[in-house]
């Protein structure tokens, strides 16, 4: 990509439901608003229903994409014929299932002139939760104690092994349930078994204020422009529904070093609990952005453009002072979409050349 | 999905209702009086388009049985039962 | 006017969630037209459909690659050919040409390779029911024990004492690695003391000796790491042991687990993206063991061989089901639905595995949800429930793969004859393997009492007959 201010740029995670929102929109906000951006935003989607597809406002054309399951071959080809309507220049994949198949086409799409910065298949498993323990351990990051539990009888004889309830247990790949008791946990090992597999990892719920920081690595070391928040109010979910820029250098030095310990390239988010004493512990890292990004160009720091500045190899990133004090309040609405798109999306998998219905009746019905 | 309205087998009246019909020529259907999207194939396409145009049933299926060169036996019996799925869904 | 494709009229509603055109796509132009060098339609018009066509250049590729991985890291190696994987006479014999020991877990396993020209001391008996006759055999043909259970113990000290040997035997161990689901069935548990009290009562016995532990911690093991941890645990238990009783370890079986290049249907990512390369597994395997068996070079002694009892990563890949279409409907939803010659009686794995499904000829017509049924009477002969395919036609061929884990071993003999197995040579040259099951085949081992020689009794055209 030679010029971001003119580029294509390719998004994925559009979809938007109010709940749980993916990233996409967010970031499609995020350089579209940019006063120097002139080049076209695509939006990248799975499913017929995902918002970002439709928002004008956001994205010039829209698509459709494979699911993940269905391997890195089929979503080159799928891209490659996207490129034929409408040539990309960048992708910024916003969901953590599809990172795998575009690290192991990051070559394939480079040979047809399309970037990616993204973390390799290395760092992307580093960060997993099966590993994340092992690693923090070794730069002396602290993290909830975690274990991992194969055998759920652990659940009735736990709290005599100092592992009092509530506890946190997680699946394998993804999902995180509270529990209060023995029962509650018997029922998230069995859910999170049958749907994710063995093991489960059970951690130690610590309380406190939950901060995250977005920033991108640029392989070499160096975290860049990192915006940190502060939940406010989350939804049933455990999805910020308000949070407020903060600036918390302990966050930012933990981060820095994750980092550099990985040479992280790409975006990222890094979750962690502040506990009343001031210690951090990390909860998770994510390898893409959040959704609450938009919040990066309200504080000055525009994130996904100091991205696509890094990709073009551009030193001046000019961003604000970190600030804190910055609201941002979730919220959701309608958009409005004809029948003619919905079924372009349907039927072609996408906004190109929407078919006109013969029948004007739908209209005025 | 609820019967709004019975689609009658006699020929010529199920005109009327198959006329309410959004039809898309790439086979996309919506039906403005329940808010229901459909997709119909190819052949189902084009026995629709002959329905709306008033042909009846045993005209649309010769018409099918030539356009694909196949039995007008099979022919007939698919329109048939393509009318049982109209009627199921409309 | 193009002519239009036939194909019966049909409306299907739209539901909402997952709409999505192309989510299920697959890369163009995915047909095959050869199984292993060898032409599709020659591989049908001579062994018919269905038929499985193996290939010993795959197969001896992969016995080499396992054993050089394991070798070329630490030293000592054995691997145990897995019979219940595929024991096909000729698949057990390529696996023995590469240096593989019988690694069985039945008195029919037992038999078979001693049928095949294995001699006792290559092989690794396995499994919860031995039974006292194969057991005295195997005592003295020298093969190497593994028990299972403490009344086998017993059994087979008293076998030792008649015959007044002196046996050589692995303790099989299960414990919690925290990684897998503990098989805790099979075996003597270390954490409940089990184990301790077994290897107690092998170091007190005049015949046995304990000189090997075997775990087997589970199948389609996705995480290297689980291997560390089993031998961490397998490595302390015996330094507990050896200090002590007076005993001395000399193998360490780590059983099999690896995955294939197969698509588990509980996991939602394609293989290629879930499971990491051999090399991971030898290196989380062997450094372990290095690491844990440190001491013994320090105090002068060897390094236990390592045995490791790979079946599916060997064997899985080379093999693929070649079926064709006998039928083809619309499902009452709209899902399009074929029929096909081969179902769960040949593909038993078609329960737990989405098995990739390729075409013999170009696509005619856009793809679309498709389920394939197997030829079984059975609601649950499903061979794939969903799965994007081209328009299917009367006689379409299908090839199905990879299949050359557990079919030909867990196959049922339900209302179909089992078909040919082909096994493609390394000279490209083929012949079958297994001869498909004819009427005689199935009805060789039933006996008629004398009252039930005849099936009608009072039939009159049967009495003219006679």
């Amino acid at each position: 990509m030679k010029d971001w201010r003119t580029a294509t740029i390719a998004i994925t995670g559009v979809n938007a439901r109010a709940e749980n929102p993916g990233p996409g929109c967010a970031v499609a906000r995020c350089i579209r608003e940019h006063g120097e951006f002139k080049g076209k935003i695509i939006g990248l989607g799975y499913d017929a229903l995902d918002a970002g597809l439709y928002a004008r406002d956001l994205c010039d054309q829209s698509f459709l994409l494979p699911y993940p399951s269905s391997g890195e071959d089929a979503l080159l080809e799928r891209i490659k014929d996207i490129g034929t309507i409408e040539p990309i220049d960048a992708i910024i994949p916003c969901l953590d299932s599809e990172m795998q198949s575009f690290s192991r086409l990051k070559k394939s799409l480079s040979k047809n002139n399309i970037s990616l910065f993204i973390p390799s298949r290395d760092q992307f498993n580093l960060r997993a939760k099966n590993n994340l323990f092992a690693l923090c351990k070794e730069i002396g990051v602290r993290v909830p104690e975690t274990k991992t539990v194969t055998d759920p009888t652990f659940f009735d004889r736990c709290a005599d092994e100092g592992w009092g309830y509530p506890l946190i247990v997680k699946g394998i790949y993804y999902d995180a349930i509270i529990v209060y008791s023995a029962f509650d946990a018997h029922m998230a090992f069995s859910k999170l078994i049958g749907t994710w597999g063995y093991p489960c990892i059970v951690q130690k719920l610590v309380q406190g204020d939950e901060l995250n920081l977005a920033g991108v690595g640029d392989g070499n070391g160096h975290l860049l422009s990192p915006v940190m928040m502060r939940k406010r109010a989350v939804t049933d979910k455990g999805k910020a529904w308000a949070g407020v820029s903060v600036v918390d250098k302990s966050l930012e030095r933990l981060a820095a070093k994750l980092v550099n310990k990985l040479a992280w390239q790409g975006p990222l988010e890094v979750e962690v609990i502040k506990a009343p004493d001031g210690k951090i512990y990390l909860i998770e890292i994510n390898p893409r952005f959040p959704s609450w990004i938009y919040l990066s160009h309200a504080v000055g720091r525009n994130l996904p453009v100091a991205l696509l500045k890094t990709m073009c190899g551009e030193k001046v990133l000019e961003l604000a002072p970190p600030s804190s004090g910055t609201f941002f309040i979730r919220h959701a609405q309608e958009l409005i979409v004809q029948l003619q798109e919905f079924e372009s999306m349907m039927v072609l998998g996408g906004t190109r050349q929407a078919p006109i219905l013969k029948n004007t009746d739908a209209e005025s019905a | 999905m609820k019967k709004k309205s019975k689609l009658k087998l006699g020929n010529g009246s199920r005109c009327e209702r198959l006329h309410q019909l959004a039809i898309s020529e790439t086979g996309f259907i919506f039906d403005p009086q329940t808010g229901q999207s459909f997709t119909v194939n190819q052949t189902g396409l084009f026995v629709l388009d002959g329905f709306k145009k008033g042909q009846n049933t045993d005209f649309v299926s010769h018409n099918l049985s030539e356009a694909c060169s196949v039995p007008i036996e099979l022919a007939q019996s698919s329109v048939e039962a393509f009318i049982m799925q109209l009627e199921r869904y409309l | 006017m193009t002519k239009l494709l036939w194909e019966p009229p049909f409306i299907q509603p739209h539901r909402l969630g997952e709409i999505n055109k192309f989510g299920r796509m697959k890369a163009r132009d995915s047909y095959v037209e050869h199984i292993f060098g060898v032409p599709v339609t020659l591989l049908k018009e001579e062994f018919g459909s269905p038929c499985f066509v193996t290939s010993e250049t795959h197969f001896r590729n992969n016995l080499q690659n396992l054993k050089k991985a394991f070798e070329r890291r630490y030293g000592d190696v054995i691997h145990g050919w897995s019979y219940k994987t595929n024991y096909i006479s000729a698949m057990c014999n390529i696996a023995h040409q590469e240096g593989c020991y019988a690694e069985v877990v039945s008195a029919f396993e037992y038999e078979k390779a001693r049928h095949l020209g294995v001699p006792g001391e290559k092989i690794i008996f396995n499994g919860p029911n031995k039974g006292k006759a194969i057991l005295e055999r195997a005592i003295n043909d020298g093969a190497h024990i593994h028990l299972d259970h403490l009344d086998e113990l017993n059994l087979v000290d008293e076998i030792a004492s008649r015959l007044n040997k002196i046996v050589s035997i692995s303790l099989r161990l299960n414990f919690d690695t925290g990684y897998t689901e503990p098989w805790s069935r099979f075996g003597f548990n270390i954490e409940s003391g089990q184990a301790r009290q077994a290897a107690r009562l092998l170091s007190a016995s005049k015949n046995l000796k304990l000189t090997g532990l075997h775990s087997h911690i589970g199948t389609f093991i996705l995480e290297p790491k689980a291997y560390a941890q089993q031998i961490k645990i397998m490595c302390k238990f015996m330094r507990e042991i050896e200090a002590q009783d007076d005993i001395e370890i000399d193998t360490i079986d780590i059983g099999g687990g690896l995955p294939s290049k197969n698509a588990l249907q509980s996991i939602y990512l394609p293989p290629e993206q879930v499971i990491p390369p051999l090399s991971e597994y030898a290196d989380a395997i062997c450094n372990t063991l290095i690491e844990e068996t440190n001491y013994r070079s320090q105090l002068g002694r060897k390094k236990p061989t390592l045995i490791f009892e790979s079946g599916r990563a060997a064997v899985d890949d080379t093999q693929a089901l070649l079926t064709s279409v006998v039928g083809t409907k619309r499902l009452p939803d709209g899902k399009r639905a074929a029929i096909l010659d081969a179902g769960t009686n040949l593909l038993f794995t078609a329960y737990w595995y989405n098995h990739q499904v390729q075409m013999t000829r170009p696509a005619d017509g856009p793809l679309a949800d498709t389920a394939l049924y197997g030829p079984l009477c059975m609601n649950i002969d499903v061979v794939r429930s969903s799965i994007q395919l081209p328009p299917l036609e009367y006689g379409d061929t299908l090839v199905i793969n990879p299949v050359g884990a557990y079919n030909n071993t867990q196959w049922m003999q339900f209302i179909e004859y089992r078909p040919n197995v082909v096994l493609v040579h390394e000279d490209n040259t083929y012949s079958v393997i297994r001869e498909r099951e004819d009427l005689q085949v199935m009805c060789q081992q039933d006996r008629l009492p004398a009252h039930l020689v005849t099936s009608f009794i009072d039939s009159k055209s049967e009495a003219k007959s006679k």
